[in-house]
């Protein structure tokens, strides 16, 4: 019959009507009633990071640090979810004529800024205006766009001269974003200018900067969440701890040993090397990311060596691509792939698998054939690199004996990041640089085919087939035309492509609600467990 | 003539000197390391082996090898030529110029006082700090290593030639080629300097010390000779990323640059024994 | 006394105007155009216009010292173009770690040293004294950064005693402050701590042989007084000087450690400065180390005057 306590009888058969209830009703809230971890609210997150960033100022720069920082302070209209499409983030919704020529997006109400002020269709036409005078895929959108103005205190209105296929896609990217920012900042910084003041409407705000100590962000209490629950970079958004604070370790040995004694919460870009001694470690775990970038070298196309198709062909055709990226991996064949489409796997809409490419060749005599073509007399190519991105230089020097034993003389100039990103402006200063290639979330993107970007491509098949993909809404055409230009790349090479390499992070156990599949760091909807 | 100072048995006082004797035979060891390195490396330093990076120190690759899989002990002779050029470099051009310097600012009262302030004010800055703004200003190099290190050591030496010059000049030997109507130049030549010759031996070995340890400094920091240049202070820098994986790759040239230090240390206690018992550190 | 001290303070003017003429100097021994390394090749014209107007870059030599001459004293380094924001702020937002690190390096070196080297001298030529001054003579030869290195390997990562980098200002945490400063300052100061033990040594040693010495023994006072008070006193004066010197090593040497230890002080902020061509900042750090430098000397000058008044410059 069972015990009795004080004459109340415990039995679940008299309460089963009950209980059946709450179990049903969690289930359907997606809680697994036995491991529903509660989130605590507080508490400071340390990150390390491999450097100050040049800038908060996310119109103004594609460096990812920024990127990184400026996502948890600014917000666009729209921005990805997890199958890397474009939802609506501080839009509404919107809607798009018959013609396709005019897009009219409606804001979404009572959405606060950090300084207090609600966002409104003037913030958001002054912000983006200026994005698309600065930024790599402003510029690329803003190239299409007729006309942009506010209709009414909470829509706005882009008419295009042309039929787009990138708008929402421009307006979600998260790198060198169109974040809003307040009228009055986005009109006081000219575009090409570093604003020095940062107000966003994201669930954190700017507290404190301190230049190669920290950079603090808090939580901003008047963020309102979308309703929606958190889909890749979008829906809900939480800040559950108090502070977010960045630290900059430059020192990628120190800031892995930092991590391992909980100096850290969390250590971002940290070398492959150190993978299998996190693995040990009991009090936290490494998180890989496959599709972090790809390993590019960037051809100045405008002056020097590198105007020779020839001599570009040549260095294509030369490099053995399998034991750079090896290398560069730590020795671990996990951490890197070989492939050859110009967007990763990740983005499995446009990612592409054709055969017959002249990529990874490893044919030196063709290579040397091609340099005797070209006319090559053994001048020095000015092949720029960092230390600061232990990959960049790895591959560099590597790169430089594989070339030098075929013949070529390169001139190998290590400087820091930021020298380098002002120096590839300069067509004089350069005849190649290194750098990683990140996501592409849509081939009109690609910024190394563009005529203005670094190594300034100009070769006029390849400009006119990324201005019709431009253009072009279906779907299956569009990526009919992107292989064809993947094709017509391998046979002009603008830059060369290396392979995929991994990223790789660190994250205390106490650290939770982390979402790792993310290709980028995000702190929000995550706690710390004391 | 009256007796110069140094006595003329100093070289069996040399010879008897354990510092100098233990010092030299270092040195001569790493001069002669760095000059044969061609010959005795077991591999070509700059060769990137990927697929033998962060091996331990084995039959094949004596010191072991660091993260492109290049050979440690290739690399260490190899970088003590550029630790032995920027060090006997700077050594030099700082004797010249602080010799001349010196001398003029000895012989000359008018110019001997803005000149000292001159060298007082190039002092004032810390050595690694003006070599890291010089080298800002010129660019990596080994060339530029020389040039910012000499600038910053020259003062010292200038200042030591002077107060011997000061000390010697009142003597009585002096005075009278004066009075006999011998040129200047030809008394600093004859008499003034070889008596400067123990001060300033003494002097440059450790200055030679000094300017190698400083070019690894700025090796380390990145502001040196480029990163791919085989250099003690760069194969230290490449190794702290992999300290813990690697510890050889930091270990080697760091005691390469011990014991370099040491020699040329050793030496110049044992020289200041010798040849300026004033100066003598019991 | 007086006269010499103001004669002290007077050397003082040609000094630093040398200091601030070198300082100067640094940005013409580029080669090509400083503005358009600066700036980068995307600056505007009236970017570099005003850039170039900013450095006194665009009227003839002696002018432009002039002006910075009158710039410098007036407070005004200039402009960092990287971080934002003048100079001075810089190199005040950064003083204090690199402040702290030096006193808490020379406190290490003279905790070590001084003892050390008294010892030394005590018990000449037994084993302390032999064990002590093989000790000295490496820490001298031994790197300080690849010393550092070792000891974080050892230390932090090993034995997890002490943190791996980094730094606690002693205003918010003091405890923390202490932990993080333990390695650097350690690591800075032993090298240092060596010279000064070898010239304890010396000094003491010829303060021992003196007559006054001798007579204190013969008249039965005992080894602990002699060398606690009467030598002691005696032997400070050049161990003072010495402290000067250290000093002008230990700034430089800072810089290296707060690289090792990720200190954000001077040494990182003139690291970053020249990687990333910000000259203004890189002269601005080296003016003021090398003014402190100048100044240090001065008070220790003046010190070594006050600890012993038999020295005369009249």
């Amino acid at each position: 019959m069972g015990a009795t306590i004080g004459g109340w009888r415990p039995s679940l058969k008299a309460h089963r009507p009950a209980a059946l209830l709450v179990l049903t009703s969690l289930v359907l809230l997606g809680l697994n009633p036995l491991t529903v971890e509660a989130q605590k609210k507080g508490g400071t997150l340390r990150v390390g990071i491999l450097g100050e960033p040049p800038s908060l100022d996310v119109h103004w720069t594609t460096a990812t640090i920024t990127e990184t920082l400026g996502n948890h302070i600014y917000e666009g209209l729209y921005t990805l979810d997890a199958t890397n499409r474009p939802i609506p983030m501080l839009a509404e919704s919107h809607a798009v004529s018959k013609d396709g020529l005019v897009y009219t997006f409606k804001l979404r109400q009572g959405v606060k800024f950090h300084n207090g002020k609600e966002m409104t269709s003037d913030d958001v036409v002054a912000s983006l205006a200026r994005w698309g005078k600065q930024s790599v895929y402003g510029k690329a959108l803003f190239a299409q766009v007729a006309d942009w103005k506010a209709l009414d205190k909470y829509t706005v209105e882009m008419k295009l001269k042309e039929k787009s296929a990138i708008v929402l896609i421009s307006l979600a990217v998260p790198n060198n974003f169109g974040a809003i920012y307040p009228k009055e900042i986005a009109e006081k910084f000219a575009p090409e200018v570093k604003a020095t003041e940062f107000v966003g409407t994201g669930p954190f705000k700017l507290a404190e900067w301190k230049p190669d100590q920290y950079i603090r962000m808090v939580r901003f209490d008047e963020y309102k969440p979308r309703s929606e629950k958190p889909n890749g970079f979008g829906g809900g958004k939480t800040a559950y701890v108090d502070e977010v604070r960045w630290q900059p370790v430059p020192e990628v040995a120190t800031r892995v040993a930092q991590v391992e004694t909980g100096e850290l919460d969390f250590a971002d870009d940290l070398n492959l090397d150190a993978y299998d001694r996190l693995k040990k470690n009991p009090n936290l775990r490494p998180i890989v990311v496959i599709g972090n970038g790809w390993l590019i070298a960037v051809l100045n196309k405008k002056e020097g060596l590198m105007t020779s198709q020839k001599l570009r062909q040549a260095w294509q055709a030369a490099i053995d691509i399998e034991p750079i990226m090896k290398n560069v991996a730590g020795g671990h064949t996990e951490f890197y792939r070989m492939d050859s489409s110009l967007i990763m796997t990740e983005i499995a809409a446009w990612h592409t698998k054709l055969s017959g490419l002249p990529w990874n060749e490893r044919n030196r005599d063709k290579a040397k054939r091609l340099m005797q073509e070209a006319g090559y007399k053994r001048e020095p190519v000015r092949f720029m690199t960092t230390q600061e991105y232990k990959w960049m230089y790895d591959f560099a020097l590597l790169t430089k004996q594989q070339l030098e034993d075929v013949g070529f003389v390169i001139d190998l100039q290590v400087v820091d990041w930021a020298t380098l990103v002002k120096r590839r402006n300069n067509s004089k200063e350069y005849d190649a640089f290194t750098t990683g290639i990140g996501a592409i979330y849509d081939p009109a993107h690609v910024n190394f085919l563009s005529a203005s970007w670094p190594g300034w491509t100009t070769d006029e098949d390849i400009l006119k087939l990324q201005a019709d993909m431009a253009r072009e809404t279906d779907p299956k055409k569009r990526m009919a035309m992107w292989e064809q230009q993947t094709r017509q790349v391998y046979e002009k090479v603008p830059m060369i492509r290396y392979g995929d390499l991994a990223a790789l992070r660190a994250i205390r156990n106490a650290t939770k609600g982390y979402d790792e599949k993310m290709q980028r760091v995000r702190f929000v909807n995550v706690w710390v467990e004391k | 003539m009256a007796e110069a100072p140094v006595r003329p048995s100093w070289r069996r006082r040399a010879a008897r000197n354990r510092n100098i004797v233990l010092g030299s035979a270092i040195l001569a060891i790493v001069i002669f390391a760095a000059l044969l390195a061609g010959v005795i490396s077991t591999h070509d330093p700059r060769r990137l082996n990927p697929t033998q990076r962060l091996k331990a120190p084995s039959a094949a690759n004596l010191l072991g090898t660091d993260e492109f899989g290049r050979d440690v002990f290739s690399l260490v002779l190899h970088g003590a030529q550029v630790s032995l050029l920027v060090g006997a470099t700077t050594m030099i051009l700082t004797s010249l110029w602080g010799i001349v310097i010196g001398l003029i600012a000895g012989y000359y009262r008018r110019v001997d006082l803005p000149l000292m302030r001159v060298m007082d004010g190039l002092m004032a800055f810390p050595a690694i700090l003006l070599a890291i703004a010089l080298m800002a200003a010129r660019g990596p190099g080994v060339g530029n290593v020389i040039f910012a290190l000499s600038v910053v050591y020259t003062p010292r030496t200038a200042m030591l030639i002077r107060s011997t010059v000061l000390s010697l000049r009142e003597l009585d030997y002096v005075q009278a080629a004066r009075a006999l109507g011998r040129q200047d130049l030809g008394i600093a030549f004859r008499h003034i300097l070889p008596n400067c010759v123990g001060p300033l031996l003494v002097q440059s070995s450790f200055i030679f010390a000094y300017a190698i340890l400083a070019e690894a400094i700025l090796g380390f920091l990145g502001v040196g000779v480029p990163p791919y240049v085989p250099s003690w202070g760069n194969v230290i820098a490449s190794g702290k990323n992999v300290i813990r994986e690697a510890f050889w790759v930091s270990l080697f040239p760091g005691l390469a640059l011990t014991i370099s230090g040491l020699s040329l240390n050793l030496l110049g206690d044992g020289l200041r024994d010798v040849l300026d018992p004033r100066l003598r550190v019991q | 006394m007086t006269a010499y001290l103001i004669r002290r303070l007077l050397t003082l003017v040609p000094v630093l105007a040398v200091v601030v003429t070198v300082v100067f100097l640094l940005i013409h021994l580029i080669p090509g155009d400083p503005v358009s390394v600066m700036l980068g090749p995307d600056a505007t014209e009236a970017q570099a216009k005003a850039t170039r107007q900013a450095l006194g870059l665009d009227s003839p030599l002696h002018e432009q010292l002039l002006k910075f001459y009158a710039r410098v004293l007036r407070g005004d380094l200039g402009q960092s173009y990287f971080l934002d924001r003048p100079v001075v702020t810089a190199l005040l937002e950064r003083a204090e770690p690199t402040l702290v690190l030096t006193f808490s390096a020379l406190l290490v070196a003279v905790a070590i040293g001084v003892p050390s080297g008294i010892i030394a001298a005590a018990y000449q030529g037994s084993l302390w004294d032999r064990a002590l001054m093989l000790l000295s003579l490496l820490g001298v030869c031994v790197p300080g950064f690849w010393l550092s290195l070792n000891f974080i390997y050892l230390f932090a990562v090993r034995l997890g005693w002490l943190p791996v980098a980094g730094y606690a200002s002693i205003f918010t945490d003091p405890l923390a402050a202490l932990r993080y400063m333990v390695l650097p300052a350690v690591s800075l100061g032993f090298s240092q701590s060596a010279l000064i033990a070898r010239i304890s040594r010396s000094c003491m040693l010829e303060v021992l042989q003196q007559d006054y010495i001798r007579t204190a023994r013969a008249k039965g006072v005992s080894q602990g007084s002699v060398i606690g008070i009467h030598a002691f006193r005696n032997a400070l004066v050049p161990v003072v000087t010495v402290i000067g010197i250290t000093m002008a090593i230990l700034i430089g040497g800072a810089v290296v450690t707060e690289i090792v230890f990720n200190i954000p002080g001077l040494g990182r902020l003139i690291i970053s400065a020249v990687l990333r061509r910000d000259y203004p900042v890189v002269q601005g750090v080296i003016l003021v180390t090398a003014t402190a430098y100048v100044l240090i000397n001065l008070v220790v000058d003046v010190l070594y005057v006050f600890i012993d008044p038999r020295i005369r410059y009249g």
